[in-house]
């Protein structure tokens, strides 16, 4: 049991590793992946535990290796088969491996100590199946579980040039031969770089190598014109200076180096990631396992793939099938793999890569890389967004209301306007009919002086000016009347005040002579400037006035007295007050004054005040109403004065 | 084309200075004497008894208005006739001018014929009523010279009273009614009862007496 948890917890960080060498960068992601694996181990322990129930034994399952622990190749295809078995098993899977290490210990004796060591290890043991990853020979697979296990049946997986000798067969044991796909690579060099006139062959000197070599030399009679250099008698630790100053369509290729002539072992990938990064040229392999250090590519062995197909043939041993049924699997197909980055390093275009190659190490796109924090920035920013839009809409709405509230207000000052003109209108007519009336009786004086037989020319000239003038004051009239009756909006611009209220007195005089009120215009000797709407002001002060005069009416007519006085105030306003002499206002109306449709009129409308507060307060000034110390009321309204 | 000028002087109140040129102007070209004002006080200060014609007045003006000046006029020496002439008139007011005697209301814009017409009737007015005031201030004349009590017994001789009634109601002897009869029908210069009657009542005397 010890062991078995053991392995498990190996496997799952070695897959934990790999995962977050190749795709996982993020902390938070790595522990997210980390929970998750857990979990699924969990999850995979309790379906194990379950299984066992029904199924007590657990599969024992010996891997024997002819390399050490660290061959690159072998992690990642160990790798694969196990995940295959447990991924596919319904029975528990228990994984022991051993390493011969025949790089570092290649003499016989070794070999013979490793043997015994096996033999009393797992004496005793109950093994289900041997799986062997030889390399240099095929004595992992035949001879040796032969002599130790010879009831186990065996499966290996070579990735080798080698024959397999005919003597394993009759050992009941069955297996994948991968062969490198050396034609597929020669003919993605070609692809990525039809300019290449030379290769150069990097390659040891061992049986194994020299297979591959000769493999590689075969394959290069089929490409005319180009040149290959089988580099074999350099020791390796040269070749890093040498591969400095290759000329341009060179490549290299690296073949298997189990001995170089100095007698040391390289793998593939340690060749890769000694001679790549400083090459002048690209760098081509031949095994999967041996990209990602700066070689370019190649048509490689998938380590994974061959994994998962050793992992199915293993477990249909396992599953009772006789080894000697299934025959052994010579397997020569290549995946296409580049090095993306290498790609980038000699521009090389990415759209030479067969469509079925497979391009490793791109960098992964945001997207890829930070899925679910796009995703969930994404739906903040989507919120957002939506609670922006919102927002807006309010915002809008909000502005057409307003909007709309500005048009009601412009149009019930029109319409309190014309009220106001309403109040005025026999005033107004009585303005117009002054000069009209003039007019009339001076045009029919003249016909009668042009009766004369020596008319009185003087006289003409003088009815003809007056005539004119009083024309022009007709039009001031009708120019007031218009202005004051006009629909607008607030248009500001610096005028004379005094001229303001001088014009408004003359405007409400007739409507004052005929109710036998005296009107009072009070104006500071130096005419303030003001700001504002004209019309509108026009309007406050008319409507005041036209209130104070409603106020008097029943007041005695010796008090009918209504002042309009303007003076600067210290703040730098103007202050406007006018005030009556009617019987004021009782205090608890004072505070409801600028309060809509608040009117003390039986026909008011309860708008005058309201619109002129409004007014005011648009021009940025205040308007109160209170009433006098001795007599009436008096309403007053502040305005900015203009300064320049 | 000039209307005969009736005699008499125009009087126009108006404070509309303009206006006021202009109607002068019109009817002094229609042969009219005008004098001319811009407010009703300063025409009611320069108003003398002696002074004939009409009034045409403004009816909206600063200080006394057009139907306080007609007031005013009414109660004054000389009645002079108005006629109103408004910028705008209102029913009301109009109403209330009328009833007051005002000869005429028009508005400023009335046309000339209609405006001319009416200072003519005015003036016409104005005229008999003056002679008809100098008739009858004549009359009155002639019954200053009564003494109290002979005018005491006229007024019961004009309300058909017998000399024994008259007596009685004033506690005197029948003989001195007499007297008095004979006396006053000789300052009068009356021959009748009928034609003292007559007399009497053109002087406008005893109208608001009421029958004893």
């Amino acid at each position: 049991m010890k062991r078995k948890v053991r392995t498990i917890d190996c496997a799952c960080l070695n897959f934990t590793k790999q995962f977050f060498s190749l795709t996982v960068r993020q902390p938070a992601e790595v522990l997210f992946a980390v929970l998750a694996l857990f979990f699924f181990d969990k999850m995979d322990c309790f379906a194990q535990s379950a299984t066992d129930r029904e199924n007590s034994s657990p599969k024992h399952v010996l891997m024997l290796f002819n390399e050490g622990k660290d061959v690159p190749g072998n992690i990642i295809l160990e790798q694969a088969v196990r995940t295959e078995m447990q991924k596919n098993s319904t029975n528990r899977i228990e994984f022991l491996a051993e390493y011969l290490d025949a790089s570092h210990f290649s003499d016989k004796e070794h070999f013979r100590l490793f043997e015994d060591y096996l033999g009393k290890k797992y004496a005793g043991q109950n093994l289900d199946l041997i799986m062997s990853f030889p390399s240099r020979d095929y004595r992992l697979a035949g001879e040796l579980p032969n002599a130790l296990f010879s009831d186990v049946p065996v499966v290996f997986i070579a990735v080798n040039e080698m024959d397999v000798p005919q003597a394993v067969g009759k050992f009941g044991v069955t297996g994948i031969v991968q062969r490198f796909d050396i034609r597929g690579t020669l003919g993605l060099i070609m692809r990525l770089q039809p300019d290449t006139r030379r290769v150069v062959v990097i390659g040891g000197v061992s049986d194994v190598d020299r297979a591959t070599l000769g493999r590689i030399a075969e394959a290069s009679q089929a490409l005319e014109g180009i040149k290959f250099e089988f580099w074999t008698n350099r020791p390796v630790a040269e070749l890093p200076e040498a591969v400095k100053s290759l000329p341009e369509g060179t490549v290299v290729l690296l073949s298997t180096v189990l001995n170089d002539v100095s007698g040391q072992t390289f793998y593939m990938a340690q060749l890769a990631q000694m001679l790549a990064p400083s090459a002048s040229v690209p760098v081509y392999v031949l095994g999967g396992w041996a990209l990602g250090d700066g070689a370019l590519g190649g048509s490689v062995v998938d380590s994974e793939d061959l994994g998962a197909r050793a992992g199915q043939l293993a477990l249909r041993v396992l599953g009772g099938a006789n080894p000697k049924t299934l025959p052994i699997e010579v397997a020569t197909k290549g995946t296409p793999m580049v090095d993306w980055r290498a790609l980038q390093r000699w521009r090389i275009k990415e759209s030479r890569v067969p469509a079925n190659g497979v391009i490793r190490y791109r960098p992964e796109t945001l997207w890829d890389e930070h899925r679910n924090l796009i995703l969930f920035s994404l739906a903040v920013f989507l919120a957002q967004a939506v609670t922006i839009g919102g927002l807006l809409r309010q915002r809008n709405r909000r502005r057409k209301a307003e909007a709309e509230i500005l048009n009601q207000r412009t149009e019930l000052a029109h319409v309190t306007r014309v009220s106001t003109m309403g109040q005025l209108t026999s005033a107004l007519a009585h303005e117009l009919n002054q000069p009209l009336g003039a007019i009339l009786r001076n045009t029919e004086a003249a016909e009668i002086l042009l009766q004369n037989e020596k008319p009185d020319l003087e006289e003409i000239r003088a009815i003809l000016a007056d005539i004119h003038k009083d024309d022009q004051r007709a039009g001031n009239v009708i120019e007031r009347m218009r202005s004051l009756l006009k629909r607008r909006s607030l248009e500001l611009k610096s005028f004379d005040l005094n001229e303001l209220l001088a014009e408004t007195i003359t405007l409400a005089q007739s409507d004052a002579t005929s109710r036998q009120v005296n009107l009072i215009l009070q104006m500071p000797a130096v005419p303030p400037t003001v700001r504002g709407d004209r019309v509108h002001l026009q309007q406050v002060l008319l409507n005041l006035i036209l209130n104070g005069m409603d106020a008097m009416a029943d007041a005695a007519k010796f008090q009918r007295q209504l002042t309009v006085r303007a003076e600067m105030a210290k703040d730098g306003n103007v202050e406007i007050a006018v005030s009556d002499c009617g019987s004021g206002i009782s205090p608890d109306k004072l505070k409801h004054l600028f309060e809509p449709f608040f009117t003390t009129k039986a026909n008011g409308m309860g708008m005058g005040l309201a619109i002129s507060q409004t007014i005011i307060e648009a021009h940025g000034g205040k308007i109160r109403g209170e009433n006098n110390a001795t007599r009436g009321a008096v309403f007053k309204f502040t305005l900015p004065a203009d300064q320049k | 084309m000039n209307p005969p000028p009736e005699s008499g002087t125009v009087f126009i109140v108006d404070d509309d200075e303009s206006f006021l040129r202009s109607v002068s102007r019109l009817l002094r070209a229609a042969g009219y004497f005008v004098q001319a004002f811009d407010s009703a006080e300063k025409f009611l200060e320069q108003l003398a008894p002696e002074m004939s014609g009409c009034v045409l007045a403004d009816l909206q003006m600063p200080g006394l208005n057009g139907l306080e000046l007609q007031e005013a006029l009414a109660k004054s020496a000389n009645p002079l006739p108005v006629v109103f002439l408004s910028a705008q008139g209102d029913i009301p007011t109009t109403v209330q001018a009328m009833r007051r005697g005002a000869e005429d209301f028009l508005t400023k814009l009335s046309p000339k014929e209609k405006l001319l017409d009416a200072v003519r009737r005015a003036l016409a007015r104005g005229a008999q009523e003056r002679s008809e005031r100098v008739r009858l201030q004549k009359l009155r004349v002639r019954f200053d010279a009564l003494t109290p009590r002979e005018m005491e017994v006229l007024e019961h001789v004009v309300r058909g009273k017998m000399n024994k009634q008259i007596a009685d109601d004033l506690g005197i002897n029948e003989r001195t009614v007499k007297l008095h009869r004979t006396n006053l029908t000789r300052t009068l210069q009356v021959q009748s009862v009928a034609e003292l009657t007559r007399l009497v009542e053109k002087a406008g005397l005893f109208k608001h007496g009421d029958t004893k």
